[in-house]
């Protein structure tokens, strides 16, 4: 039997997906929940101050526990760090797919935590985005608890 | 260290983009070739290590049908599904254990797979980042492209010449995926952007590799080779999560090389480092990664470049094989990286080759924005 | 040459549903259980060795995530992961870290979380072994059929362990009734154990047999009260070089360890044919058992050995794995269990902790194997510790097609005497 090493048999991908459903945790799952009501939780470390957000049980810089006791709400206005304009966007199989529109990552400190976070920025232009300062949450019309109900930050004054 | 480990052979694939090979045979090539080079049949083998990851293969346990073409068969055997380069300081500590004299390593990814972009999304905090979904490796690596441009004052030339340096350097290497002779600035600046400021010919291919290592204990390795290299430091750390990390600087790279670089006994990287083989899966990361190695001060990196120093026929060379940028086969870049500087020291890089290398640096990373990072010193013979 | 290692710190969580924490909090409540149980502050731990298999969880290299949960951040970070023996393989980069003597004092663990995953009993995890496989069989215009029973039903584990059990009945005096005892052992052990997820107190042979759903063969020979649970958790030990493991009470010295790997079983690559056609031979756990006991200076393993702890999520695994492992003759391990001596009060305790069978948190199951041996020579093993004075024990896991196998020998002193 003639055996044909340029002959490449090519398999387009299985038809099989996974689902997840992580859980979050109690922590976690508080601060989705207090989306609902606008608010933004995270959690002071008593021992370094370090603070995050999300809220969460160990502080990765000082190695000691924390729990609800330790929670703290924050105003949702914050700085922004860092930004990036996308022009592209993964659909997911994959494939980097090209945008109609840009679209504006930012890295965002909010005021009184030290983490960052990476959320959609809005209502600014690309070429404007490097002056911007300050930044705030743009709450979903209908809040119901899930990540979905901060759609983004926008600048502000 | 208790006893000294030596790296006596080496083999690495022809990287491409769609690699009409199997995993399997793409493998065997590789682990035989190295073994080979040592010297030593299957038989020698005490302990073999693979550095392949099951998400970038597709495959739950992703060395399962590479037992045999990496020369396991009954064989001591274990995966680290990191870069390479860690699998490497596993067979070292298996060594320097007193329990195996000589390991194999062999690190491999196909990423024509699956899109490794994709997958770095499953990377992410899934409680949160990966749900908001803006992030994957590259848009994260524009956003810390853009934080440390803006800090330091680093124009998008200056990022450019990486990838000039880089993809320039590449056409002389056979092994290279990306070989770019003659590449212009423009090019570069032209090439298709994805999330400002990472374009295509700013960022590393997708590619087929595969790369191994041989190391034994000193002993061996003076029965078996005339020209083994010697680890002589290695250091590593893992950072934060990009949440709660400094984004300006590489500072697990920063710790991991300093632990490297006591343990060498290296105090002054221009006067006793030969060059570098870096890990720079995008351009502005180069010059991050100058920095966290100290060749130069924080803030510095486009500095750095522009004076030409780390060109080929620079003071200090960093990546004269093409680096990351021209070949990335995720878990296996690492390891090439450790395997293009022993072929300088043992003067054997064919076109690619600098005069009296002796002492070079090697590193890998893992994880979004370099989060985990590994660096050795490797010197030769006197 | 070698250097003295021990573990000197245990700790678990509580395996079974947890949907009440995240991956992360999972891994640190181990982690820092061990940390506490070895009397140890964070900053102490050198080195980190971590694992489990990605596929089930659904996140890629979750330690880069998770890492400030369990006191990464810093410190040299090693991913191993091997398919089932995972955690085994785990357990002993950690003695390499330390047995190196690069590290003083490593920390590793093993964890898996099942229910993250929303396909049924780690479906999609154990599917992708041999999905490819499968495909790529079509692709080259086999049937459905034959491609299916040439990836050896895609399932590794599952799919493999039932020919296994088959092979090894028809070589051996083990029957039906036998794969019963050992899974009524089992999960009556497992009562005893806090951290186990399947808990049968008192479990008779009857009750497995004759149960109405768990008495149904779901694969000849396999009962589904004979197959283990997909549960979460995480363990983790803390390994440490001889002057600090010194001041620890009673540490459990590390005497041998090894580990081999063999073709895969039944699976093949590419469909070119496999040489291994008795998967119950398992010819890799002979060689990593007799290395590791080399190491350790035991001749007579079936004398010298006071408990052993095997990796056995099917119940004939449990037999055949303990005559692999030299602690009984070659296809007669039924007449030992037959007359109780395997039983948590018998002259050979296997799985005091409930083994596999009743917990199975892939990436920590083997992990716990160790651990339990160290609970055990440590005299820490609460309601399951064996009655008996343990000198040496075994841990062993096997991964993959049945085709990896992890061995680790635990004492009561160190292998180099001063």
């Amino acid at each position: 039997m003639k055996s044909s090493k340029e002959e490449v048999i090519p398999v387009k991908g299985l038809p099989v997906s996974a689902a997840y459903g992580w859980s979050v945790g109690e922590l976690m799952e508080k601060f989705i929940k207090e989306l609902r009501n606008k608010k933004i939780l995270a959690t002071k470390c008593p021992k370094c101050n370090y603070t995050y957000v999300p809220p969460r049980l160990t502080c990765g810089k000082c190695f000691a526990k924390m729990d609800a006791n330790n929670l703290t709400e924050l105003s949702g206005k914050g700085v922004l760090v860092g930004y990036t304009t996308a022009y592209v966007e993964l659909d997911g199989n994959g494939n980097f797919r090209d945008l109609n529109k840009p679209k504006l990552i930012g890295a965002i400190k909010l005021d009184g935590a030290d983490s960052t976070i990476f959320m959609p920025l809005l209502d600014v232009e690309p070429e404007k985005v490097k002056e911007v300062l300050k930044v705030g949450v743009v709450w979903r019309e209908e809040t119901k608890g899930e990540l979905a109900d901060i759609k983004g930050f926008r600048p502000i004054k | 260290m208790r006893g000294k480990v030596a790296i006596i052979g080496y083999a690495q694939s022809y990287h491409q983009g769609n690699m009409p090979m199997t995993r399997e045979d793409m493998v065997f090539e590789v682990a035989k070739g190295a073994a080979e080079m040592a010297g030593i049949t299957r038989e020698d083998l005490d302990t073999v290590i693979n550095a392949s990851n099951d998400y970038l293969d597709g495959r739950t346990i992703s060395e399962l049908f590479l037992v045999m073409p990496m020369g396991a068969y009954l064989r001591d055997y274990t995966k680290v599904e990191m870069d390479g380069a860690f699998a490497m300081f596993y067979g070292m500590l298996k060594i320097l254990s007193g329990t195996h004299d000589i390991a194999l390593i062999v690190a491999n990814t196909q990423g024509s797979t699956f899109n490794p972009h994709q997958i770095s999304t499953y990377m992410l905090d899934p409680t949160f980042d990966r749900q908001i979904g803006v992030l994957n490796d590259v848009s994260m690596a524009a956003i810390q492209a853009r934080m440390y441009m803006n800090k330091y004052s680093v124009s998008e030339d200056e990022v450019a010449i990486v990838s000039l340096k880089n993809l320039g350097n590449a056409a002389k290497n056979p092994h290279a995926h990306r070989r770019m002779p003659g590449i212009t600035i423009e090019e570069v600046l032209n090439s298709k952007l994805l999330y400002d400021p990472i374009r295509e010919l700013t960022m590393s291919p997708i590619s087929d590799g595969a790369c191994a290592v041989v190391l034994a204990t000193e002993k061996k390795a003076r029965e078996l080779s005339d020209n083994p290299v010697w680890i002589e430091g290695v250091g590593s750390s893992q950072d934060s999560y990009i949440r709660n990390r400094n984004l300006y600087h590489l500072e697990g790279l920063e710790k991991a090389a300093k632990r490297a670089y006591q343990m060498a006994d290296i105090k002054n990287q221009f006067a006793e480092l030969d060059l570098a083989e870096v890990s720079e899966r995008y351009a502005y990361e180069e010059l991050m990664i100058y920095e966290a190695l100290g060749f130069c001060e924080k803030g510095k990196g486009g500095t750095l470049i522009d004076s030409c120093a780390t060109f080929k026929d620079g003071q200090l060379p960093v990546n004269p094989s093409g680096g990351a940028l021209s070949a990335d086969p995720i878990t296996a870049t690492g390891l090439i990286r450790v395997v293009e500087a022993v072929m300088q020291i043992r003067g054997e890089a064919g076109a690619c080759q600098l005069p009296g290398v002796w002492r070079a640096l090697a590193h890998g990373q893992t994880g979004v924005c370099a989060q985990s990072n590994i660096v050795y010193i490797l010197g030769g013979e006197y | 040459m070698w250097r003295n290692v021990a573990v000197i710190g245990v700790g678990q969580t509580k395996h079974g549903i947890r949907r009440e924490v995240n991956v992360a909090e999972m891994i640190g409540e181990a982690a820092w259980k061990a940390i506490e149980d070895a009397e140890l502050a964070p900053e102490e731990i050198d080195a980190i060795a971590i694992g489990n298999m990605q596929g089930f969880g659904g996140i890629c290299q979750a330690e880069l995530w998770s890492g400030d949960w369990f006191g990464a951040p810093g410190k040299p970070l090693l991913r191993i992961a091997t398919g089932g023996t995972t955690g085994g393989s785990v357990a002993q980069c950690a003695i390499y870290q330390v047995a190196s003597g690069m590290f003083d004092v490593a920390l590793a663990i093993g964890f898996e979380k099942h229910s993250d995953s929303k396909e049924p009993g780690a479906t999609m995890g154990l599917a992708h072994v041999g999905l490819a496989n499968f495909f790529h069989l079509l692709a080259c215009g086999l049937d459905f059929k034959t491609s299916l029973a040439w990836g050896g039903g895609v399932g590794a584990a599952a799919g493999v362990s039932g020919y296994q059990a088959a092979n090894y009945m028809h070589r051996s005096g083990c029957k039906i009734e036998h794969l019963d005892m050992v899974a009524a052992k089992s999960r009556s052990n497992a009562a005893k154990n806090e951290y186990a997820h399947l808990q049968w107190p008192n479990c008779t042979v009857d009750y497995i047999a004759n149960h109405p759903r768990f008495g149904e063969i779901v694969a000849y020979p396999l009962r589904l009260g004979h197959i283990c649970p997909a549960s979460d958790g995480a363990s983790a030990i803390i390994v440490a070089a001889e002057e600090r493991a010194r001041s620890a009470e009673r540490p459990a010295w590390v005497r041998g360890l090894a580990s081999c790997a063999d073709e895969e079983n039944q699976m093949a690559e590419n469909a070119q044919g496999v040489a291994v056609t008795d998967s119950s031979e398992q010819i890799q756990c002979k060689i990593a058992a007799t290395k590791a006991y080399s190491m350790a200076g035991i001749k007579n393993p079936r004398e010298e050995i006071d408990v052993a702890e095997i990796y056995q999520p099917f119940p004939h695994q449990e037999l055949i794995y303990s005559e692999r492992l030299q602690l009984f003759d070659d296809g007669k391990a039924w007449i030992p269990l037959e007359e109780g001596e395997t039983q948590i009060d018998g002259r050979l305790p296997i799985d005091p902790s409930g083994g596999v069978l009743s917990t199975n948190a892939i990436g920590s199951s083997a992990m716990q194997r160790v651990a339990e041996c160290a609970l055990q020579i440590m005299g820490k093993a609460g309601q399951h510790q064996v009655p008996k004075d343990v000198k040496n024990a075994v841990a062993h896991g096997w991964g993959g097609s049945t085709n990896f196998t992890v061995v680790t020998i635990l004492g009561d002193t160190p292998r180099l005497r001063r």
